[in-house]
């Protein structure tokens, strides 16, 4: 296995493994576990891309899942082709994909700010560009590249795909610190909430909007990279990352940090043990209805209600 | 909104505009066809969308023969004409299509769609027309129609030769898991029955929506119900992730399949070892080690140097373009219902036109005696040929009883095992 | 418009034909639709029963796209879930048509089919109404409704999953639903190539009449108001829930008709009328032909399928890209939609004169591009700005 991950890497499921251990001896199901934290993992990295377009810009963006292709793609091809070892690649994966979101940025999307529903036919159209376009270019199929890791020791479940849910807590925690604790995040957010003021205080609102969506296009791109080694790698394999994605957006609601975290935890939840009691069919349609059900009772999404439990605390104190 | 000062002008534009865009890009209705001096053969394979990967290579066997045929002087002295739109995966498309070739370009023979749904789809079509068409995929088996000429192997015959070898070798403990629709469930079913006929039992069966691509809970089942072997009835791209989740899971049941490796080629897609001891029942599989099949081999990557891979869907599309070559000779003509006359008839396809080795056409049941191999792929992806026999359709011509070329000559219906076996659909 | 030379009651139709909302409205419009009806109902005479049965299928969608102007062009709201009605009523067609048999049994599949796609949206509609579904999500919901419709229908191929005689067929569908037919056992007529062309395109003048009637009505402004501000309209004492409700349901039966015909088309329903490819299709029809035309709607769909169609016998394997480089440069260039774009371009030149309109016309030019230059390089322009996430959902 040539992984490049290096002595942490292979410490790591070693850890996870004397955890595991513990917990199962005190009779906690530990096969669910492992796909319930697979499934979490899969709906945050599936969604976090999309939620930054379109929680910050209103950017509803049908080519996400080509976005997630393209991360896969150049992730592959770096490691198959130029021999880049499989950490780098899917750094380079990530980055270009922002560089290519930041380009769409400056030439399509710029223009049609404020035209929500226009934005989601030019990038459906992106999208179909984008899928064919590496179909005639790098034909049907990549070869594709290991997983990395081994199994869980002691169980018969792929490292790899559970250590994805630290990928995800990391890629979640890094969107908070960057949104929360930097000058670029703190303009960013300033221009979000009236361009106006804030390119009156001297920012470079064109740039944020910018930053911002190669970003969203960057993490798109590393959800990519990181299934890269896991999945087969096909033109239309965004497809597949792509009702997920919107679903989770929607559950979350419109803060995208809390909102991607509470919808992937339960989304991934119930989809792992509805799959686990009456199959994989009843588990995808119990994901559907849930989402039917939160969007019905909360019109604004997991967020909505964390808000209203918030004010109401504030109310009593 | 102002509409009422818009005159004349505008407005004629805008209905022209509707008229117009109905009207035009319909080139040429009627007509066409009366040259005479062509054969015209329709080929609708997936070079786009979801099928792609295993359609590309049956568009290019199919435009091999052909290229091959007109290079060696056509058919009875006339050129094959070719028309090959791109029905991206698509099932309206199809049936546009399929129209269209019928109708307008009004071909002699056509060959169409991967699917069964897309089959099921154009099925009407070429049943409302008397079409003769030729279906090559690998499929579930049944179809009894006058006018569709099935070329690829049955369930019943790609199982009937992978499932025996597995019980024989492995145990009689045996767990199902297939895609969960038509194809997958009624190959569970054939599973079942050829278990009950060689004494072994499925004992777990696990149906997996085709847009699943996660298969952790699918493999811890597996490994807590510890079967002799498991039979993987897996289709498409997201299933094709089971088996890097497998490897990297550690999970070492041995796997017998119908539907890996021969059609999308994943021993050559997927990094070593994911297909390790994966045995897989096929009429055909690039690596056939003959001589016959090196000879076609190094023809096809001749013509297509970028060619991924030569599918077991491939060869069929190639032989069966001969076969219609050779029903057209003895026939003497392209008349449709004389072409099916001879085809009922049956017919041998041996030498070069059939990679796989000599085969026969069964007339009555209008589908194929195929040699039957079971393909192992080890821990560096090698292919090697562990077991080969021919077996005939058999569910039609035997349990079912059909005859096309006699009394049942006017149908047009698809069986399914359910109603002909108690092992099926329990 | 009307000057008093029509007999009354043809005047009565054409007041109600016309109004503010509709493009449309002259008496130039009706002459050049006129002839433009002509042509269409002429067209399977000079091209042929084949080509009229292509062509069909193009107004079949027209419906489809008709209803989705209703809902979404009109009153505001985005339906990405048209398609669950049109393959609900093309499921029920099949089920009830092959159940009863012969062409009684087609005749009354018909009604039945519309009448469960309008039940459907019916209930869908109160559901999302009446529980403050809002905006982008009404979009996002009816989506996930057309997924679970997809994923459910897509299982169901064993025999377990049958509704009378007919076997629903999971991915496979259901083969062989007859040719549209009308009247009972031995005084029939089967509708195929041209019989069904006309009919369709019959079907699609009433819808598409009785829709500009609707729209230019009391409850058409209504429709308007919400689309503007719905928070208004509640507050002008209008029962926007239920307007909502109404328009919806409405909608859902028109693309159940579609539906239904579709069904009788290709003679064969199955679940991949409810994937998200072609439930976006509707949308890209409507957003190019000009959402806010009922005609547009119709247009957009006739070109975008003949294109889809042209590129796919024609271009291989790069009419995909093709057909994303239109939907692209359409949707960047003339955002409003073809219809009426044309219309804008229209009034354009004939309110400053051909030669005064092309100067303008190269001085808006050259002023875009100049923002366009500043905006790459030294910035300091100003460029459309987006409105905040809150702006987008109100």
């Amino acid at each position: 296995m040539t992984t490049g991950f290096g002595a942490a890497g292979m410490l790591t499921p070693l850890v996870i493994g004397d955890v595991l251990g513990a917990l199962d001896s005190v009779g906690v199901p530990i096969p669910q576990l492992l796909q319930m934290a697979d499934n979490i993992a899969f709906i945050a990295l599936a969604a976090i891309g999309l939620t930054i377009i379109f929680g910050m810009m209103g950017v509803i963006n049908l080519a996400h899942g080509e976005f997630i292709m393209m991360g896969a793609y150049i992730t592959t091809l770096s490691v198959n082709v130029a021999s880049i070892p499989l950490p780098v690649a899917m750094l380079l994966g990530a980055l270009g994909t922002a560089v290519f979101g930041a380009i769409v940025e400056r030439t399509i999307v710029r223009r049609l700010y404020g035209r929500l529903l226009d934005s989601m036919i030019v990038t459906f159209g992106l999208g179909l560009i984008l899928t064919q376009g590496t179909r005639i270019i790098f034909g049907n199929s990549l070869q594709s590249i290991g997983t990395p890791f081994g199994n869980v020791p002691g169980y018969t479940y792929s490292g790899y795909r559970v250590l994805l849910l630290f990928a995800a807590i990391a890629v979640l925690g890094a969107v908070y610190l960057v949104f929360t604790r930097t000058e670029f995040g703190v303009q960013a957010r300033a221009t979000i909430q009236d361009p106006e003021t804030a390119r009156a205080m001297g920012v470079d609102t064109d740039r944020m909007y910018t930053i911002t969506f190669a970003i969203g296009s960057g993490l798109a791109g590393l959800t990519g990279a990181l299934y890269a080694p896991s999945a087969t790698i096909v033109p239309g394999m965004g497809q597949s990352f792509l009702v997920e994605s919107f679903v989770t957006v929607v559950t979350g609601g419109s803060s995208v940090l809390l909102g991607t975290a509470l919808a992937g935890g339960i989304l991934g939840t119930i989809n792992a043990i509805f799959s686990n009691l009456y199959g994989n069919f009843i588990g995808q349609i119990a994901l559907l209805i849930t989402a039917i059900i939160v969007i019905r009772l909360l019109p604004d999404g997991l967020t909505g209600l964390a808000a209203t439990i918030r004010e109401k605390i504030g109310e009593r104190q | 909104m102002s509409e009422n000062r818009i005159s004349r002008r505008s407005v004629l534009a805008t209905g022209a505009a509707g008229v117009g865009a109905a009207l035009a890009g319909c080139s040429g209705g009627g007509g066409g066809g009366s040259e005479g001096d062509t054969i015209k053969i329709g080929v609708l394979e997936d070079q786009s969308g979801n099928f792609s990967l295993v359609g590309t290579p049956k568009w290019r066997a199919s435009k091999l023969a052909i290229e091959e045929i007109n290079d060696n002087g056509g058919i009875m002295g006339q050129q094959i004409e070719l028309f090959d739109p791109d029905p991206q995966s698509d099932n309206q498309r199809y049936q546009q299509l399929t129209e269209r070739l019928i109708q307008q370009e009004e071909v002699d023979a056509l060959w169409a769609g991967y699917s069964s749904a897309t089959r099921e789809a154009i099925r009407p079509i070429i049943d409302r027309e008397d079409q003769l068409y030729f279906y090559t995929t690998q499929y579930e088996g049944g179809v009894a129609d006058k006018n569709v000429y099935c070329m690829g192997p049955t369930a019943r015959q790609q199982l009937g030769s992978v499932v025996p070898y597995m019980i024989e070798n492995f145990g009689t403990d045996i767990y199902t898991i297939a895609a969960d629709y038509n194809f997958g469930q009624l190959s569970a079913d054939w599973v079942k029955v050829i278990a009950q006929e060689n004494g072994a039992s499925v004992n777990n069966e696990e149906f997996i929506p085709l847009s699943n691509q996660s298969f952790g809970s699918t493999i811890s089942n597996i490994q807590e119900a510890d079967p002799d072997f498991v039979m993987a009835i897996l289709v498409g791209n997201n299933h094709s992730s089971f088996w890097n989740q497998r490897t990297s899971a550690g999970l070492e049941i041995p796997m017998g399949t119908s539907t890996v490796m021969a059609q999308g080629y994943q021993h050559k897609r997927l990094d070593a070892p994911a297909l390790k001891d994966v045995y897989g029942g096929f009429n055909y599989m690039e690596e056939i080690p003959t001589d016959r099949n090196e000879d076609y081999v190094s023809r096809y990557y001749d013509r297509w140097p970028d060619a991924g891979y030569a599918n077991e869907e491939s060869i069929n599309n190639y032989f069966s373009i001969y076969m219609y070559k050779k029903a057209v000779e003895e026939a003497g003509t392209t008349d449709q219902e004389a072409v099916k006359e001879v085809l009922n008839g049956g017919m041998e396809i041996t030498g070069d036109r059939s990679p796989e080795g000599d085969i026969s056409l069964q007339g009555p049941v209008h589908h194929m005696t195929h040699n039957m191999r079971v393909m192992k792929c080890d821990a560096e992806h090698n292919i090697t040929v562990e077991d080969q026999r021919r077996i005939p359709e058999q569910f039609l011509s035997e349990t079912v009883g059909i005859d096309l070329s006699g009394p049942d000559s006017e149908l047009e219906e698809q069986f399914t095992p359910t109603e002909y076996y108690d092992a099926a659909g329990e | 418009m009307t000057d008093g030379r029509l007999p009354s009651r043809l005047d009565g139709i054409a007041r109600k034909l016309n109004g503010p909302n509709t493009l449309g409205n002259s008496k130039a419009f009706w002459l050049a639709f006129a002839v433009g009806m002509v042509g269409m109902i002429a067209y399977p005479l000079v091209r042929g029963s084949y080509a009229a049965g292509q062509t069909s299928l193009f107004l079949v969608y027209g419906l489809l796209a008709l209803s989705l102007s209703l809902i979404w062009g009109y009153t505001g709201i985005l339906s990405f879930g048209q398609v669950a009605f049109f393959g609900i009523a093309g499921y029920t067609y099949a089920i009830v048509s092959l159940n009863l048999g012969g062409a009684f049994g087609q005749t009354v599949a018909l009604p039945v089919a519309v009448g469960v796609a309008t039940l459907a949206a019916f209930v869908l509609g109160y559901f999302m109404f009446y529980g403050g579904v809002k905006n982008v999500y009404v979009a996002i919901l009816t989506l996930v409704v057309t997924l679970v419709l997809e994923t459910f229908m897509a299982q169901t191929a064993g025999s377990e999953w049958a509704i009378g005689s007919v076997q629903l067929g999971g991915f496979n569908g259901i083969p062989g639903i007859r040719n549209f037919a009308l009247g009972v056992e031995g005084a029939s007529f089967s509708l195929s190539g041209s019989g069904f062309y006309w009919f369709v395109l019959t079907l699609l003048l009433v819808a598409y009449l009785g829709s500009r009637i609707l729209v230019n009505s009391r409850f058409g402004y209504t429709l308007v108001a919400i689309r503007e501000d719905a928070e208004r309209t509640t507050m002008l004492g209008y029962n926007v829930k239920r307007v909502k409700l109404a328009v919806f349901t409405l909608s859902g039966a028109l693309a159940g008709l579609s539906g239904v015909l579709y069904a009788t088309w290709g003679n064969y329903m199955d679940p991949s009328v409810f994937t998200i490819v072609f439930a976006t299709i509707p949308i890209v029809w409507v957003t190019l032909g000009g959402r806010e035309s009922l005609l547009g709607g119709i247009v957009g769909t006739i070109i975008i399928e003949r294109l889809r169609l042209w590129f796919s016998v024609n271009a291989s394997e790069f009419a995909i890209v093709f057909v994303g480089v239109i939907l692209m440069t359409t949707v960047l260039l003339v955002p409003r939609g073809i219809l009426p774009g044309i219309r804008d371009g229209y009034v354009f030149f004939s309110e400053h004169g051909i030669r005064k309109g092309i100067e303008r016309g190269r001085g808006t030019i050259q002023t875009r591009i100049q923002a366009r230059l500043e905006s790459v390089g030294v910035g300091g322009s100003e460029t459309e700005t987006p409105p905040s996430s809150e702006a987008v959902r109100e």
